[in-house]
């Protein structure tokens, strides 16, 4: 087998049950990650290989950038993709969740990543069809490398720290390249305070998605009555508030922009619509409130009362993603709130250019 | 693309396969033991501090197991304070205050991924700082409160369980489960 021109598929086997051993995998095969692997994932950045990315106070666990680079590599990233897990981290740190119990809670939520700008044609995001995946590799292992970086770095682990009840289909897998090209609508990465044209990576946390397949009605108002319903349903209600993003299909979206409808329009007329009866809500055992927090109150005064649930627009992030094949939405129901905030991608534009080894020392 | 690791093809020694834990590059693994606080031959007079995480039912669960401590144990005062981040270590200043004003102190009720293992972890803190702990938490979520316990330096830290769940019982119903825990409460804080 030595000296032969392919790979040895023994020697790739064994690497990767020894990863297995270690307790490393997320359950899928891992990449093992040598150093002149992860010298090239460094040579993507300008950030020092130390420098702390992330700390998690209450389990005294922190990631730096080589850690990140060591489990991005593992998830089957190419190099230069490192500035965008890079970003999509720093985005995700942005979020309060993300900081604080998220990766241990029972709900166990997914990372979404939105990715704006040149960099999602530069680096092959899928931008079309089948925008939840799979089967593309920037939109797969992005946020598989996210998943490993809980895990590994922050120590986090299914049945130990992470209590997830069920968890939820499609966690570490959610990267959307935004649809720009078909949109009506600024990029995400505008509503998250970057400027158009820059490539950008925003990212809250979800606790499912719901589809809206609604292809019937050419009535902008049937649509968005459609998605009010389902963004109101009872079961996703725990707190006064809630947080619900729809990513639209470009369909939709370009229906809705043929009637008028902006963004703030479109989440305006979401927080006015989206809401249940004081009845609905006592039936399904949350109509009181303690503090934030809802609770069965056999009281019945409330009945006839209408209570809205989504606060603000930040309350209603508008994405648009998919192919221009089928009207069919995407609620997303974010867990706690997004923080507003689009990262900037680190432009390093000489990177994919120098040589692969050597690039370390400065 | 990397080279795969074949043997005999590169010159030198065959890569390393990497960590991607950082647990054996730096020093954290080697955490000093965590201080256990000394105990009371009772309760007797006692001050007792109630920290409660904002969880559903954690308020009149303690408020009860406070009363209860006074009408049976001789305790005389409580001490009821509210954690805000239940996800979250208790600051310090709360560590201080609580510490400077009780002689035990309890903390939960641990009902959720985070907050279990948060309760035990201030339990830890308050060992620290020589007040007697006693966390509660559901019996749902004993690993990773363990779990928490050998990070903060204290594998094996004792703590008081109650059947999961918590949150959806009565008002007579979180009463009788207070009831139910005392005794192991008062042999976690007394010697």
């Amino acid at each position: 087998m030595t000296g032969t021109e392919t790979p040895d598929p023994d020697a790739a086997q064994a690497a990767i049950e020894y990863c297995y051993a270690q307790g490393w995998s997320d359950g899928l095969p891992l990449v093992p990650a040598s150093q002149p692997l992860i010298d090239k994932f460094l040579a993507a950045t300008s950030r020092a290989p130390d420098e702390v990315i992330g700390e998690l106070e209450q389990v005294g666990r922190d990631c730096t950038v080589y850690l990140a680079a060591v489990n991005a590599a593992m998830a089957g990233c190419l190099p230069e993709y490192f500035p965008v897990v890079l970003a999509a981290f720093d985005a995700l740190m942005a979020e309060r969740a993300a900081r604080g119990g998220g990766w241990q809670s029972t709900s166990g939520p997914a990372p979404m990543i939105v990715v704006n700008g040149p960099v999602r044609h530069e680096l092959g995001f899928n931008t079309a069809g089948g925008a939840f995946g799979p089967g593309f590799r920037p939109n797969a292992t992005i946020p598989r490398a996210i998943g490993l970086i809980v895990r590994n770095a922050f120590g986090i682990r299914p049945h130990v720290l992470e209590q997830a009840t069920q968890g939820l289909p499609g966690r570490w897998s959610i990267c959307l390249a935004e649809n720009e090209e078909e949109s009506p609508w600024p990029p995400f990465a505008v509503d998250g305070g970057q400027p158009a044209g820059v490539s950008a990576v925003s990212a809250t946390l979800l606790r499912t998605c719901e589809f809206v397949d609604n292809r019937h009605t050419p009535d902008p108002e049937q649509v968005l009555w459609d998605i009010a319903d389902t963004i109101s349903r009872t079961g996703s209600l725990i707190f006064r508030d809630t947080s619900a993003g729809v990513v639209f299909c470009p369909e939709h979206a370009q229906m809705l922009a043929g009637a008028g409808y902006g963004k703030a329009g479109v989440q305006a007329a979401l927080m006015e619509r989206c809401g249940r009866t004081g009845a609905d809500l006592r039936r399904a055992g949350k109509n009181g409130l303690r503090g934030i927090a809802r609770f069965a109150d056999p009281d019945e005064s409330g009945d006839g009362t209408f209570t809205r649930i989504l606060p603000s627009p930040r309350h209603v992030p508008i994405v648009v993603a998919g192919a221009r094949n089928a009207a069919i939405s995407m609620v997303v129901r974010v867990f706690g709130e997004w923080s507003g905030t689009a990262t900037p991608l680190e432009q390093l534009p000489a990177a994919r250019e120098r040589p692969a080894v050597g690039l370390t020392n400065d | 693309m990397p080279t795969p690791p074949t043997r005999g093809t590169t010159p030198g020694p065959p890569n390393v396969i990497l960590d991607p834990t950082g647990t054996t590059t730096t020093t954290k693994t080697a955490r000093p033991k965590a201080p256990r606080a000394r105990r009371p031959a009772s309760l007797k007079g006692a001050t007792v501090g109630l920290l409660v995480n904002t969880k559903q039912n954690a308020a009149p669960f303690l408020d009860e197991v406070g009363r209860l401590l006074i009408e049976r144990y001789g305790a005389t005062d409580l001490m009821a304070r509210t954690k805000v981040n239940f996800a979250q270590p208790a600051p310090d200043e709360l560590i201080k205050e609580m510490a400077a004003g009780c002689d035990v102190i309890i903390t939960g009720v641990g009902d959720c991924g985070s907050c279990s293992a948060s309760a035990v972890a201030d339990g830890i803190a308050f060992e620290a700082s020589n007040l007697p702990a006693a966390a509660i938490c559901s019996d749902a979520f004993g690993v990773t409160a363990d779990a928490m316990a050998e990070l903060r330096g204290a594998p094996g830290y004792r703590y008081a369980t109650t059947p999961h769940p918590v949150a959806v019982l009565t008002p007579d119903q979180v009463r009788e489960r207070a009831a139910q825990v005392l005794d192991d409460v008062v042999a976690l804080l007394t010697r």
